[in-house]
């Protein structure tokens, strides 16, 4: 019984060593993942980040108008590249990145608010989200939190007046900027 | 042995779930299978989901699996393959305000991923 799985472990470390060698796997990001493979890879991050972002409360006076007026010139200035907004596509570079950044819209389906703090906070690991602890301020990366909370309640028109700045509100001004540092 | 049929179950799921039509349904012009990896490329699996690519579950486009099917596009074209071009070209020139943008797909994708779109 030993015998055996030893061998066929040894057997799988083999043909996986070729596979490897051999550069068969195509690592094109044209050529999609098997479903089976991104499943799991989705679960498990999925699972990571539950686990990760399990201590952390978000602040209750989240989404007040000037919040989500910064969120969305944050938004506007990092994040809109890749993962566009309703009624507005994503730059080349995000649409044909693999895996897909995806649209923010449902963001809410999958992740508590925590959660995409986390997520913007620190980024993903091998899909090209970038982590923004060391570029953004804390409250900045909690105003694009409840801003990205926000959009299932925006119609395109609604997004694209809050990311335009140049409506009259007071805080315009800060729609060109990147947000603060930390 | 079971391990062996397990894994050989694997591989063939795996394999039949990642193929999508080769040629396109009679009638329909343009290249399928080209079709299918330009529709990676404009990012529509971000907000649809679409049959035979990996992807998450997402809530926001309507699925995509009965185009060949489905009568109307975006409840106001007729779903021919020229209007599908067209649709997927310029969405907004047919439907301003919809959450869809243009994703400046050129000619010969839109072509091209109607006919995948339409073979399934």
């Amino acid at each position: 019984m030993v015998l055996t799985l030893l061998g066929a472990g040894l057997i799988g470390a083999v043909i996986g060593l070729i596979v490897l060698r051999g550069g068969f796997y195509n690592i094109a990001a044209t050529a999609q993942h098997y479903p089976l493979i991104y499943t799991v890879f989705e679960e498990g991050l999925q699972y990571s980040v539950q686990n990760h972002a399990r201590d952390i409360v978000a602040p209750e006076s989240l989404g007040t108008p000037e919040q989500l007026l910064r969120g969305a010139a944050v938004y506007k200035a990092n994040c809109i590249q890749c993962h566009g907004g309703p009624g507005v596509a994503p730059l080349k570079q995000g649409m044909s990145m693999q895996p897909v950044p995806g649209p923010l819209v449902d963001a809410d389906v999958n992740w508590e608010t925590r959660e995409l703090y986390w997520i913007t906070r620190n980024g993903i690991k091998m899909s090209g989200m970038p982590a923004w602890e060391y570029h953004l301020s804390d409250n900045d990366i909690w105003a694009v939190v409840a801003f990205v909370s926000a959009m299932p309640n925006m119609t395109p028109e609604d997004f694209r007046r809050m990311t335009s700045g140049g409506d009259a509100s007071p805080a315009h001004s800060v729609a060109a900027t990147q947000g603060e540092t930390p | 042995m079971n391990a062996a049929r397990i894994t050989a179950a694997l591989t063939l799921a795996m394999l039949v779930a990642a193929c999508g039509p080769t040629r396109p349904a009679p009638g329909i012009q343009g290249d399928p299978e080209r079709g299918m990896v330009a529709l990676t490329q404009y990012a529509c699996h971000s907000c649809h989901a679409v049959p035979s690519v990996a992807g998450s579950k997402v809530y926001v486009g309507r699925p995509l699996d009965d185009m060949a099917e489905r009568r109307y596009i975006a409840g106001k074209l007729p779903n021919t393959q020229a209007n599908l071009v067209r649709w997927l070209m310029d969405p907004q020139a047919i439907d301003p305000g919809n959450a869809m943008p243009n994703m400046g797909v050129s000619e010969r994708d839109a072509i091209d991923i109607s006919a995948y779109l339409l073979s399934q």
